[in-house]
């Protein structure tokens, strides 16, 4: 990642630039929890993202849809900072410029991520993936003195219990179930307690029941986090009733509430279909 | 393409060296003329028979001569004169073995005067001599002695010399011998041009034993000729080196291409790589045998005999490798290197075994063997012609990965394996023909290495970290990148030595490359793609 | 106090402890042996024996160094050798000093291969090593540096994989070409060898040899205590999810860089100390230590013994060195073909080694699947995933 050299662009073209550090926060910014701006990346020549412009206010829940290759991964590439921008501006919480730090940086400032495909560690028991996702100390010194303790053993408790794998704890993931294996890594990102929560299809290739049930979840989550969800089914989507915005080609195609978004003939023409 | 058009002037030379094997009509002349020494009455004898040969003007008499000077022209019992060679007697004009070494040898007696009378005839024989060849060669004797005694018969030779290079070196001959006697300033400065301008190593030892007893505005001239053979000098020297890096990393990129494309395709690292590369080379060693032993005519076809069976055995080994390993381990690349390992061993004991721990003797071809002169440079043909195998290998395998249907697949499978496989190729087929293919390329840069490294059960051993450098370097799954990886190495480890040492530059270059990996894990020219994950 | 508890931590698993209580068992067993009971009886142990057992042992160090990277963070170490010769050199340098005037020249300072080179005075490196204590401190010290700035750049350039493992069997061969030449200062092609005595006592007394085979089972128990609560504290679990997960870690803000690094070091201490105690019982280190084909035959042992299992590449050394002994002994020729082999049986038969095998003999369930190679499902074409 070191090798990447961030490049600013020359001359920003739109209105609100990134400020020297330590100025007053632009009132653009103000209250945002997320704020990508004017954002570019591309691979050889391919566009994955371009000129995207995104805001997530404070405590605020969005769905994002969109076509294959629309660029909602790469968006949260950017935002983990896996993936340098070739250009545009990446706040999060108002002042904190994303594209300077890297991914341990920016988890540990509270952006967790649940990945595409189900990705938990699958040699060790459901509980160990908890305990190793628990917010606190990521050093690797201390833990070899780490001793389990009661709040942490609470704390996984109550998670096993939301993400209702209790009987399971002593398992190791690997025998987990599909849609169980997507639970569990929400509830890994639970355990990191994140400011911002990007959840990449929490529903793909699960049954309607676990679906709903996924719903109640996410909704139960953003009660006291700020969420991002990509997703395809529409009717999670319309299960979470929240704002959506609809990604294609890299760009925003249009925002707003579920039946606004899917009014609009652009994205029919592009995504829904007739 | 200026390196094919080197490649036929040189050729050209070569058969031109050959072709002038001199017609010598006095052949007869000399051969009755040196018979008189038998006869010879006494000290006045035998010097009218040397101012005899000196007439006949042939340098056939120059053998006879020599050996006359060196005590060891002699008389047989029955009357013959011959030369006691080391171990036979040997006919005084071709040098030919007529006889064994027999007792009761008569020594042709000489004193001092008459050496110098045969050193003389012997100069002016050569400077005269038919093949511009040997009266070049006389010049530069000349010019090494700048024996005042010599300037009459050069400057004799120069006046009727007509090949302008024998001329020009006649003229450096004349001028290093005033050098060293005139004392005329100009005639010195004029002389250090001349020298300046041959530019070699002579011309600098002359130059040098002239600044030694050199004084004032003389020893500045000299100063500046040193110079400027020296600046000279040092770019042939680095000429020389970029041959030399040349040569190597053509080897390297030979030894390194078939891992190239095993690794760029499967992403498997074939430790028994190496041991391809010797199966090649024992291979040779195979096929020279049977050639020595029953068709011994066809010595100079070896090679290319070789190359097809060497292809063949290293490829069937490594198909049988891939069909019964390493197919198993898809997926675990790490468990691959450690079982390649296992089957490196035991091709290195099994060789061991059925040839002998010991270096087989594997023969350079005529057209391989022997070195020519470029300047400065001193090239071997073994080298070269190495090198041009090398260019032919790549340009092979470029025409052949890019235009061949099986090229496509494996290009197809290297860049994305699953999505060959859902498009209908069938993978573990590719997998097995790059393996057999990257395996036999392995064999057949084992017959080249054959020619210049000994060929041992640990041959392999020697290249295989230097091929995976080769490899990383250049980038995975891409030729190109190989090639260039396999010179830029073979350069710098060239370059480095005379600085570093041969040990030192090659830690040098194993420390650049690890560093390297750590800027750009994937080499000079990685595959450029889009992140799938 | 802390790390009494962390030491403790090792204990947890029976295994673990009885392991050490068979090694330390042997420990004194085999000098008793050969010490107490007479030549004449069959259970005596020869002297020739002591030795060689005390050199399975160390090599069984090494390769529970190469099971910590290996086995529980998935680095395939092909030069794990060089800190093994490393840390045995740094002993060697100590025994060399010791000889003293004893030498073939009686130079009281310099070692003899310094006066055979007419060196006129000792290196600055060779400082200090008069003072076993700093030997010591070397010993660990010097592979520990090695590591730590060689893992410093590797990992956190994030080299993975077969390129890692490629890399670190350059490391070793750089090194093998280095100490090869006499300017080294390091005794080149011959090491270091003709050692007389440890602190003051001879090498060649049987209660000295005795000795160092205790000290060396003492330490194999030891590293393989600390090992232990290393892999068994919630370190090991991070470095377990590193070797199956290296990017999700980094998502829930871990540093995989670091995380390696740390177990990285100790495990080329370990070697490192390992080398040391082979050094004195072997009698010689020479640069045939560094060669790659050494540092690969270690690998082997951690596999054929289990990797990721701590004892089971203990018990895989010293099976494989027991082997070596007896083929070379009976069948010089086919030793090759054996390990040859052993290594490609066990990739493809064995992959969890002697140790699973025997875990499965005893009917308890497989505790893991399979562990995943790092670079599984992600072909070396995908460039960018690398960056």
């Amino acid at each position: 990642m070191t090798e990447i050299p961030v490049k600013i662009p020359a001359e920003p073209k739109s209105a609100p630039k990134a400020p020297p550090k330590h100025a007053p926060v632009p009132s653009a910014r103000k209250d945002t929890l997320l704020y990508l701006d004017g954002v570019s990346r591309s691979f050889d020549g391919f566009k994955a993202i371009n000129e995207l412009s995104f805001v997530l206010m404070k405590g605020e829940m969005r769905a994002i849809i969109g076509p294959n290759g629309a660029g909602k991964t790469t968006m949260m590439d950017i935002i983990t900072g896996k993936t340098r921008p070739d250009k545009g501006d990446v706040f999060f919480m108002g002042d904190v410029d994303l594209t300077k730090h890297d991914e341990p940086t920016i988890a540990q400032m509270g952006i967790g991520r649940k990945f595409q495909k189900p990705t938990v560690f699958e040699t060790q028991t459901v509980a160990d993936n908890l305990l190793l996702s628990l917010k606190g100390e990521r050093r690797g010194i201390p833990a070899l003195f780490y001793r389990s303790n009661k709040p942490d053993r609470q704390r996984i408790d109550e998670i096993l219990e939301v993400i209702r794998l209790e009987r399971r704890r002593n398992e190791l993931a690997a025998f987990l179930s599909h849609g169980q294996k997507q639970w569990l890594e929400i509830g890994m990102l639970l355990a990191q307690d994140p400011k911002l929560l990007l959840v990449d299809e929490p529903v793909a290739g699960m049954t309607d029941a676990e679906t709903e049930e996924t719903a109640r979840l996410l909704r139960d989550i953003a009660v006291d986090h700020s969420v991002v969800v990509v997703e395809h089914d529409m009717g999670f989507v319309r299960d979470l009733g929240v704002k959506v915005t609809c990604l294609h080609e890299g760009h925003v195609l249009s925002e707003g509430s579920l039946d606004h978004v899917s009014a609009d003939p652009q994205v029919i023409e592009v995504y829904l279909g007739r | 393409m200026p390196l094919l058009r080197i490649l036929a002037l040189a050729v050209t030379l070569a058969l031109g060296a050959l072709a002038a094997e001199r017609a010598s009509a006095d052949e007869a002349q000399v051969s009755a003329a040196i018979q008189k020494f038998a006869t010879a009455d006494g000290f006045s004898g035998v010097e009218a028979t040397i101012q005899e040969l000196g007439a006949i003007g042939d340098p056939l008499a120059v053998r006879a001569l020599r050996a006359l000077g060196e005590n060891e022209l002699k008389v047989t019992p029955d009357g013959a004169v011959v030369i006691e060679g080391a171990d036979a007697l040997l006919d005084p004009v071709t040098g030919e073995t007529v006889a064994e070494k027999g007792p009761r040898l008569e020594r042709i007696r000489i004193k001092n005067s008459i050496r110098s009378m045969i050193d003389e005839t012997i100069s002016a024989l050569t400077l005269r001599a038919a093949d511009p060849v040997v009266r070049m060669s006389a010049a530069d004797t000349i010019f090494a002695a700048a024996d005042p005694e010599q300037l009459e018969p050069v400057q004799a030779a120069l006046a009727a010399e007509q090949d302008p290079d024998v001329r020009r070196r006649l003229e450096q001959a004349v001028a290093a011998i005033q050098l060293a006697s005139s004392d005329d300033p100009e005639i010195i400065r004029a002389s250090i041009e001349v020298i300046s301008q041959r530019g070699d190593q002579a011309a600098l030892g002359v130059l040098l034993g002239y600044r030694n007893q050199a004084t004032g505005e003389m020893a500045d001239a000299a100063d500046e000729g040193i110079e400027a053979i020296e600046t000279r000098l040092a770019m042939w020297q680095a000429g020389q080196n970029i041959w030399y890096g040349i040569s190597l990393g053509s080897v390297l990129f030979l030894a390194a291409i078939g891992l190239a494309i095993t690794f760029g395709v499967m992403g498997v690292i074939n430790m028994a790589h190496g041991e391809m590369v010797m199966l090649g080379a024992y291979t040779t060693f195979v096929v020279q045998e049977t050639i020595r032993n029953s068709f011994p005519w066809l010595f100079d076809w070896s090679l290319l005999i070789a190359l097809p069976l060497a292809f063949l055995v290293a490829g069937f080994v490594g198909l049988i490798m891939e069909r019964g390993i390493i197919r198993h381990l898809y997926g675990r690349p790490l468990e691959t290197l450690l079982a390649t390992w296992g089957v490196s061993l035991i091709l290195q004991q099994a060789v061991r075994t059925i040839f002998g721990p010991n270096n087989r003797e594997v023969g350079n071809p005529s057209w391989m063997s022997g070195a020519f002169e470029l300047g400065e440079m001193s090239i071997t043909w073994s080298r070269l012609w190495i090198v041009c195998f090398a260019l032919f290998v790549f340009v092979a395998l470029l025409f052949a990965i890019n235009r061949s249907s099986l090229g496509l697949q494996m290009r197809a499978v290297t860049q994305n394996r699953r999505m060959a496989s859902a498009m209908g190729i069938r993978t573990p087929w590719v997998d097995a023909l790059t393996f057999a293919l990257g395996s036999g390329i392995a064999g057949i840069a084992g017959v080249a290495l054959s020619q210049i490294d000994n060929v041992s059960p640990n041959l392999g051993r020697g290249y295989i970290i230097d091929s995976f450098m080769v490899v990383v370097f250049g980038g995975v799954g891409n030729l190109w990148g190989t090639l260039v990886g396999g010179l830029t190495l073979g350069v710098a480890n060239k370059f480095l030595e005379p600085y570093a040492g041969a040990v030192l530059g090659k830690i040098l270059i194993l420390v650049f490359i690890i560093l390297f990996i750590q800027r750009r894990p994937r080499g000079l020219f990685a595959l450029k793609g889009r992140a799938v994950e | 106090m802390i790390l009494g508890r962390f030491l403790a931590g090792g204990l947890k698993s029976p295994v673990i402890l009885i392991s050490m209580l068979v090694i330390l068992g042997i420990g004194v067993l085999v000098p008793v042996l050969n010490l107490a009971v007479p030549p004449s009886s069959p259970f005596h142990v020869a002297d020739h024996l002591v030795p060689l057992y005390g050199k399975y042992l160390c090599y069984g160090m090494a390769a529970l160094a190469l099971d910590l990277v290996w086995g529980y963070c998935g680095i395939l170490s092909l030069g794990h050798g060089a800190f093994f010769a490393l840390g045995g050199y740094a002993m060697g340098m100590h025994l060399m000093r010791e000889i003293g005037t004893r030498g073939v020249y009686g130079d009281p300072i310099l070692p003899d291969f310094m006066v055979f080179l007419n060196w006129k005075e000792l290196p600055w490196f060779w400082y200090g090593f008069d003072s076993f204590l700093f030997a010591c401190l070397m010993v660990m010290l010097v592979p520990g540096l090695l590591a730590f700035i060689f893992g410093w750049f590797a990992f956190r350039s994030r080299v993975t994989g077969v390129y890692l493992s490629i890399i670190t069997q350059a490391m070793t061969y750089a090194l093998l070409l280095a100490f090869f030449r006499n300017d080294m200062g390091f005794g080149g092609n011959n090491g270091l060898t003709d050692f007389k005595d440890v602190l003051g006592y001879d090498l060649q007394s049987g209660q000295v040899r005795s000795a160092l085979f205790f000290l060396t089972a003492f330490f194999l128990a030891l590293n393989l205590l600390i090992a232990a609560a290393i892999t068994g504290s919630k370190y090991g679990k991070i470095l377990r999810a590193v070797r199956d997960a290296e990017a999700r870690t980094r998502f829930l803000g871990y540093r995989p860089e670091n995380i390696k690094l740390f177990a990285w070091v100790v495990s080329a201490v370990m070697a490192g100390i390992a080398g040391a105690l082979y050094v004195p019982q072997v009698g010689i280190i020479n640069p045939g230590e560094f060669a790659p084909a050494n540092s690969i035959e270690m690998v082997v042992w951690t596999a054929v013994g289990g990797r990721g299992t701590l004892v089971g590449p203990i018990g895989g050394a010293v099976l494989v060195n027991a082997a070596k002994s007896w083929f070379t002994g009976v069948l010089p020729e086919y030793w090759l073909f054996a390990l040859g082999g052993l290594f490609i049986l066990t990739t493809l038969f064995l992959p969890e080694g002697v140790a699973g095998l025997i875990r499965k003999a005893f009917g308890r369930r497989a505790k893991a699947p399979k562990g995943k190679d790092e670079e599984t499902d992600q072909p070396v074409a995908d460039a960018t995933a690398g960056e």
